[in-house]
């Protein structure tokens, strides 16, 4: 293999590797979007789930619990989240934030009361890749697409489970109405309270694993603040994709590919001093969303709360 | 003929925060009626039939369907027993087709994927037997208004509901359209439905309704058949004492309007084209001019270009080409707040959204589009003595119900919050006053109050642009009336033309006519 | 008697957050009464202890008056932290560049170039927001993360001070320190900066026009427009104004706490400016005394660390309950009404 072969194989596989948690995260965002929850918690949520998912795998030693924790917190927080916007009303931006801090203490201070301070730093074994019969044996394309761990199937099949719950199913149709117009979903008998708190809770579960995914894939451990931003960009992925889970699967190959030049960049030695390369991925989103945020279609009623009794003149 | 109650609600009572809106009001509907529920805006016709419909809650009170009490909680109760609504503003899912919205929330045969052709047959069957045309492929945000009504009635019906209650339903239809409506409201009761019909249109209910109930400040007044009803027996239920008839536009007896216009043009526009972010030509070569004393109607379905024009007059969208003057001068570049600062007086339509501040005061409100304007502000520093001091003055010249001038706006009742706007608008010396649907939500008493006000205004020689979707109030307050469809004016009517089925004609696309009627569908 | 009813809320929901905290704590097995007692009274035991409180006054009143600011035209600026960053380098370059400058230039010069960095830095998310529309949440947070790498590249660059072993700059010249008000423990004018900057503020929101135009926008945004208010030019303004409070705590810090640039010199500042403007809910002169009880929290809160192990983390923890419990009361009050 010739050395540009060998960059790009590299390159394009981990790519592929590095828009899971893209994935997760915009996925959890639109479901929840697509009823009028605008989550803006994520980067709290990530935190938290990477910080739990990590405890729980290496205090278990076994990193599906801890994946599994990882998602019971995430689906915590959207259902925290749910109750104080669909039950309570309360502004969703606030709440959000709120929430992000919440994350943003617990993280940090979980892992403190867990395992003190340590000198070396605890590890847990990171997912290995799953190689498929036959397939992965295809020349390029082969250990690029056919050789990840499994979360990274899990995401792919995932989105396309989505779209097609949303825009091929009667569950589609109603939950896709509660974000259009809840009042009209509400006068026809659909529970616009259900299908926000179903779509909060269940997205929540989708970002708290798309957390968890740092350390169990990329670094074995947790450090504070790791998730660095990719929550944020989770947001701005979703407009870009346009709320729908296609587009948003297409995205995710964007932002992970920009994450992944980064740091190939730093890591193969460049005349670019580091530090511009690390705003590589921050500022390729703010031109993106240059072209995008004009034209997103968004749900009508996306980050409004619905009271059925409130009187319009 | 003694017909029996297919539905009952005894002793309702209602309250929203701290205003009463309903008071121990009692109902009935019997089978295979039309009944007329009428009164004036915030009577609690709607309140009433919202709780029927299980999207309020009643506070105390007893339904009884078919002499059986029952609970209705949520709009699925209400539908499970057979009662539907059709309301102001259609409840429908704009980007998805009329077959979608009618099916959505309703079981259907193949669950676990998008083939609704069992459904479309059950409904094509509807169509035919209540004589309803309508594409169900089309997508609902691409369908004129009388349209998408004929859809929200087929909602209801594809429910099996029995009852079926229509909220102001002829809203947003042209003439032609409301007969057309009459007619499928007579097949439904044929068919044997029984129908509720919200309006606070005397004609209407004399037109169509069996029998007639009328609610007043949230209270019942009286019920009678139609028979036994007259104009003035009706007025009066509708209004109460406390209104001078005699001194009223909206009762007058005589309806002439002595035209107050001049010659002196103080509005014109002239080849005014306006393009939109999405591309779409809203206004095509609008040219009309508003004289003193004048009050200028412009008529037409809603959506025809009617908030663009507005918005353009105001120069909160910019036109494309074209020129605006007032009074002779070349205004087409000046922004909002310098026309605002020249006598613009801007009436919106949507009022609470486009008119009004919740979360500051009432103060902050009243001088909201004049608070850079002597006595005010001066030098970019706040008088709020002044402001106060005007502020007390228009609370009590306009009866606003409220604390003072400090209080939060959002305290304030509906009734009250029309009446700040009312009096922002009125309040400042105007050359142009830009009313867009004025008297929506507005009570009896409150809408003859702008009519007043409006014929004030002209007396006084200053031009009044009034767009609105009633056409009956353009029919009673104004000089001249233009038509607007598809963005452009296609006809421009002095009073002595006025005739609301040509009127209707224009509204709807065609031709002015020699005197035939014509019908679209 | 209506003026203790308007607090009860707040010190109801203070209480509830410290009894929460408590709890927690005694669930780890430490001394809740201990640890209220040292958050508490720390900041008022020594006159060491007041100096920190005020010094961290400073910088989290001007944070939190960057949210607030914009909030009062409807708009979220996540960015302070950012702002404060590049705010912090603009003064520190300044400051070692024109270090032979009198005292008298230098000072407000530093000040002023941190306050204009911190403002042009915030341009960048306001005017993607007039430009574009895009949603300045998203742009002020990702600009965060380009500051962190901005900053990191400027300490680790050619002002880097080769003794420190932490991203550090030189120190900017002597002639641009801050004058102190207290030479020992160490009181630098920033207090007075800040008290002047919140009475501006509160003078402009509230007595001018443009103030009006700004408040109205933040009510109501659309009826502001459709009667005459150029909302969009609010936007702007808002955003700029308090990214240049920012700039102006970063500036204050290099040129009064640590007179040279140190990456994270941030601290929590922002995260907690954010907190605190939203416990004061939107309102500008609620700010400096929300800032000021958080301060007496911080400078606590690291008394309870080094003297009893507890982990800081608690008292952010508690912090945001405090906002999380205010929410409640609020929802609670518009109930009864």
């Amino acid at each position: 293999m010739t050395g540009v072969e060998a960059f790009l194989t590299d390159f394009l596989k981990l790519t592929f590797l590095s828009m899971v948690p893209f994935i997760l995260a915009g996925q959890g965002t639109m479901l929840g979007g697509r009823t009028g929850v605008f989550n803006v918690a994520q980067e709290g949520i990530m935190l938290t789930g990477a910080s739990v998912g990590f405890l729980v795998g290496y205090l278990s030693k076994s990193v599906f619990l801890g994946a599994l924790s990882a998602m019971l917190v995430g689906g915590v927080f959207g259902l925290i989240l749910a109750y104080f916007t669909t039950t309570l009303k309360m502004d969703q931006f606030v709440v959000g934030l709120a929430l992000f801090f919440t994350g943003l203490g617990l993280s940090s201070l979980l892992p403190k009361l867990a395992l003190g301070v340590t000198l070396t730093p605890p590890l847990i074994q990171t997912l290995p890749d799953i190689a498929i019969p036959l397939l992965s044996k295809i020349p390029f394309i082969g250990p690029i697409l056919f050789k990840q761990n499994i979360l990274v199937y899990v995401s792919v099949l995932l989105s396309i489970l989505l779209w097609y719950i949303l825009f091929r199913t009667n569950l589609g149709l109603r939950l896709r109405s509660v974000g259009e117009n809840p009042k009209a979903a509400d006068s026809l008998g659909i529970n616009v309270n259900r299908y926000r708190y179903l779509t909060s809770i269940i997205g929540g579960m989708l970002i708290g694993l798309a957390g968890a995914y740092l350390p169990m894939v990329y670094t074995g451990t947790f450090t504070d603040l790791m998730v660095k931003g990719r929550g944020w960009l989770a947001i701005a992925l979703t407009f870009f994709g346009g709320w729908s889970p296609l587009p948003i699967l297409f995205g995710s190959l964007f932002f992970a590919g920009v994450e992944v030049l980064s740091f190939q960049m730093q890591v193969g030695g460049s005349v670019i001093p580091y530090q511009f390369l690390i705003m590589l991925p921050y500022i390729a989103t703010i031109i993106v969303m240059i072209f995008t945020f004009g034209k997103a279609k968004v749900p009508a009623f996306l980050g409004q709360n619905y009271d059925r009794e409130r009187r319009t003149l | 003929m003694e017909q029996s109650a297919i539905l009952q609600m005894q002793g309702v009572n209602k309250t929203f925060d701290r205003v009463v809106a309903l008071s121990n009001v009692d109902f009935e509907l019997k089978h295979n009626e039309i009944l007329g529920l009428l009164g004036g805006n915030g009577a609690g016709k709607t309140t009433l039939m919202n709780i029927l419909f299980g999207l309020y809650k009643m506070d105390t009170g007893k339904i009884l369907l078919n002499d059986q009490p029952v609970t209705i909680l949520s709009p699925r109760d209400a539908l499970k027993k057979g009662i539907g609504m059709v309301h102001q503003h259609f409840l429908q899912i704009n980007n998805y087709t009329v077959l979608e919205n009618i099916v959505l929330g309703s079981k259907v045969s193949r669950p676990f994927t998008a083939n609704y052709q069992a459904e479309e047959t059950v409904i094509k069957k509807l169509c035919a037997q209540f004589g309803l045309e309508i594409d169900l492929s089309a997508r609902i945000e691409t369908l004129p208004m009388g349209t998408r009504q004929k859809v929200e009635i087929l909602k209801a019906l594809y429910r099996g509901v029995k009852v079926l209650i229509l909220d102001e339903p002829t809203t947003n239809l042209i003439p032609q359209e409301v007969d057309s409506l009459f007619q499928t409201l007579k097949v439904m009761v044929q068919q044997g439905l029984s129908i509720v019909f919200i309006t606070h249109k005397l004609r209407e209910v004399l037109t169509v309704c069996d029998r007639i109930s009328v609610l007043r400040e949230g209270k019942n007044v009286i019920s009678l058949s139609r028979k036994d009803a007259s104009d003035d027996m009706l007025v009066r239920a509708m209004v109460g004492e406390g209104m001078d008839l005699n001194k009223s536009v909206i009762f007058a007896q005589d309806k002439s309007r002595d035209s107050k216009a001049e010659n002196k043009t103080i509005l014109r526009l002239s080849g005014i084209n306006r393009i939109n972010a999405e591309k779409v030509q809203v206004l095509t070569n609008i040219d009309f001019a508003i004289n003193s004393g004048e009050i200028f109607g412009v008529a037409g379905v809603a959506g025809n270009g009617q908030r663009e024009l507005a918005e353009v007059v105001m120069a909160i969208q910019p036109s494309n080409s074209g020129t605006i003057t007032l009074e002779d001068e070349d205004i087409t570049g000046m922004d909002t707040k310098k026309r605002i600062a020249h006598g613009f007086v801007y009436i919106p339509e949507d009022r609470l959204s486009d008119g009004f501040l919740n979360k500051v005061s009432v103060a902050h409100n009243l001088i909201l589009g004049y608070h850079h304007l002597e006595p005010y502000s001066k030098n970019g520093i706040i008088n709020w003595k002044n402001v106060k001091d005007s502020s007390k003055k228009m609370i009590s010249e306009y009866s606003i119900k409220t604390t003072g001038p400090d209080e939060v706006g959002g305290n304030l009742s509906g009734g009250n919050i029309q009446r700040v706007m009312i009096a922002r608008a009125f309040s400042q010396p105007s050359k142009l006053m830009l009313a867009h649907n004025p008297t929506r939500g507005l009570d009896i008493p409150s809408m003859d109050f702008v009519y007043k006000k409006l014929f004030e205004h002209a007396a006084a020689g200053m031009a009044s642009l009034v767009i609105s979707e009633d056409l009956d109030e353009l029919l009673l307050i104004c000089d001249r009336i233009a038509v607007m469809y598809r963005g452009k004016i296609v006809g421009i009517l002095p009073r002595e033309k006025f005739e609301k089925y040509e009127i209707g004609r224009l509204m709807s696309g065609y031709e002015q006519s020699s005197g035939e009627n014509g019908k679209r569908d | 008697m209506t003026q203790i009813k308007k607090f009860l809320p707040y010190f109801l929901a203070i209480v509830a957050a410290f009894v929460a905290a408590g709890i927690f704590i005694a669930a780890l097995k430490f001394n809740p009464i201990k640890a209220y007692e040292t958050i508490l009274f720390t900041s008022f035991r020594t006159p060491n202890g007041f100096i920190q409180t005020l010094m961290k006054w400073v910088p989290l009143t001007l944070v939190a008056l960057a949210f607030t600011v914009p909030l009062s035209s409807g708009k979220f600026n996540i960015g302070a932290e950012g702002q404060m960053i590049v705010g912090a380098i603009g003064a520190a370059a300044v400051g070692i560049t024109c270090a032979d400058l009198p005292p008298v230039i230098l000072i407000p010069l530093v000040i002023l170039a941190g306050m204009l960095a911190g403002a042009l830095w915030g341009l960048i998310a306001a005017w993607l927001l007039y430009q574009f529309n895009i949603n300045e949440i998203l742009t002020t947070v990702l600009l965060n993360f380009v500051s962190f790498a901005l900053i990191d590249y400027v300490a680790t660059g050619p002002w880097r001070d080769p003794a420190a072993g932490h991203p550090t700059t030189i120190a900017i010249g002597e002639n641009g320190f801050l004058p102190m008000l207290i030479k020992q423990p160490p009181l630098h004018i920033g207090v007075i900066l800040a008290l002047v900057a919140a009475i501006l503020i509160y003078l402009y929101t509230n007595k001018t026009t443009a103030g009006y135009e700004l408040v109205v926008t933040g009510a109501n945004p659309r009826a502001s427009k459709v009667h005459g208010i150029n909302i969009r030019q609010m936007f702007l303004f808002s955003m700029i104004i308090g990214a240049s409070l920012a700039g102006l705590a970063g500036a204050i810090e290099v040129s009064g706490t640590h007179h040279r640039l140190i990456e994270g010199l941030h601290s929590n500042f922002p995260t907690l400016g954010l907190i605190i403007g939203l416990i004061a809910r939107g309102k500008n002169q609620a700010v400096p005394f929300v800032a000021f009880f958080i301060a007496v929290l911080e400078v606590g809160a690291s008394a309870m660390q080094r003297t009893l192990q507890i982990p800081v983390q608690v008292v952010l923890i508690m912090e945001a309950l405090i906002l999380i419990f205010i929410l409640l009361s609020d929802l609670i009050r518009r109930r009864q009404k």
